[in-house]
């Protein structure tokens, strides 16, 4: 599973940056072509539902889905073989 | 989770200002809604005026949007005319407490089968902040510019008093706790009253030095007490915060309700 938000949704309130766990979530710096300043992905694939959701057949954390106004947080299958980036730690 | 089927995709981002709480009050309800199982034919949502109760709109079930303050009229019509149906009741505290106060307390007296789920946020968001029957003394609106001089109304003490069958407060900080409280509230015959106080950055904060999101709802979270922690300092007899207020679930009894399905 991958976590995406739905730019065409989002209206920037960064409430999923107060309450994420894993601070995932960063506040954005660029406006996007709605105007609006969403928030960053900062690793996802940290995310323990990105993970384990399917492990576990159900929700397990999902607090920024709950908490998004919006409705703009939204896990989705991923395809098979889609690039991810690597961050090599020393 | 909520299922996304249960939104008005097409309708979708709504009209909310950024960093409304009713959105999230909406995912909670749906959520708990879900949990339920209920089926969309059989669910119908009712809404007054205000900003609160635009919800239904967004919502892929037949709903009704009513006059100012008559949500609850409706709804209790809705029920004696199909026992059968599931209803809910989005409403605001303008909505409920100014102008449907007595439609209110009346339906806690009859415990007419329904859940209401009411988002407080303090003000009359929609018309430009005027100040409303919960507003916090001391908070400026644009009706009291120099505070608000009057005592705020307790929504969820007075539908205890009332006669309702469940009552609770939640923030809309305590996602997961509203969730399991407002199925708590599906589950309970008789009227079931969930009190949330939401975030208006747009009309209350605004005025009221809590201008981010973030800071409007770390205000609501330092400032929400557990029912059971207010209880514990009252017997222990030590001072409770002034400007706190209780959560939880207030109350849980099984009074005669009326409407409830054979």
């Amino acid at each position: 599973m991958k976590l995406v938000i739905d730019e065409s949704r989002c209206k920037g309130c960064n409430l999923c940056v107060l309450v994420c766990p894993y601070g995932i979530f960063r506040e954005g710096t660029e406006l996007n072509s709605r105007g609006i300043v969403s928030p960053v992905l900062d690793r996802p694939e940290r995310c323990t539902n990105c993970r384990l959701q399917a492990l576990y057949g159900r929700m397990l954390c999902g607090v920024c889905h709950m908490i998004c106004p919006d409705q703009a947080i939204a896990w989705v299958e991923e395809r098979p073989f889609e690039p991810h980036r690597v961050e090599v730690e020393f | 989770m909520i299922a996304p089927d249960w939104f008005r995709e097409d309708r979708l981002p709504h009209i909310y200002c950024t960093g409304c709480g009713n959105g999230t009050v909406i995912n909670c309800t749906l959520a708990a809604v879900e949990e339920m199982g209920w089926k969309r034919d059989e669910t119908v949502f009712v809404s007054g005026i205000g900003c609160s109760s635009r919800a239904p709109g967004y919502i892929l079930t037949d709903s009704l949007h009513t006059t100012h303050g008559r949500a609850l009229a409706f709804a209790t019509g809705v029920k004696m005319a199909r026992p059968d149906f599931n209803v809910v009741v989005f409403t605001g505290d303008g909505d409920l407490a100014a102008i449907g106060g007595n439609h209110f307390i009346h339906a806690c007296r009859r415990n007419v089968d329904m859940t209401v789920v009411c988002m407080n946020n303090h003000i009359y968001g929609m018309t430009g902040g005027q100040g409303s029957p919960t507003t916090p003394p001391g908070a400026i609106s644009t009706t009291t510019p120099y505070g608000a001089s009057e005592p705020a109304f307790d929504l969820a003490e007075l539908a205890v008093a009332a006669g309702a069958n469940y009552v609770a407060r939640w923030t809309s900080y305590h996602v997961k706790e509203l969730t399991k409280a407002v199925a708590a509230g599906m589950q309970t015959p008789g009227l079931a009253f969930i009190e949330v106080r939401t975030q208006c950055p747009t009309n209350y904060g605004r005025h009221n030095k809590l201008r981010s999101v973030p800071a409007m709802i770390e205000h609501l979270r330092s400032h929400a007490m557990l029912v059971e922690k207010r209880d514990r300092l009252v017997r222990e007899g030590r001072p409770v915060p002034e400007d706190t207020f209780t959560v939880g679930e207030l109350v849980r009894r099984n009074r005669p309700a009326m409407g409830v399905r054979r």
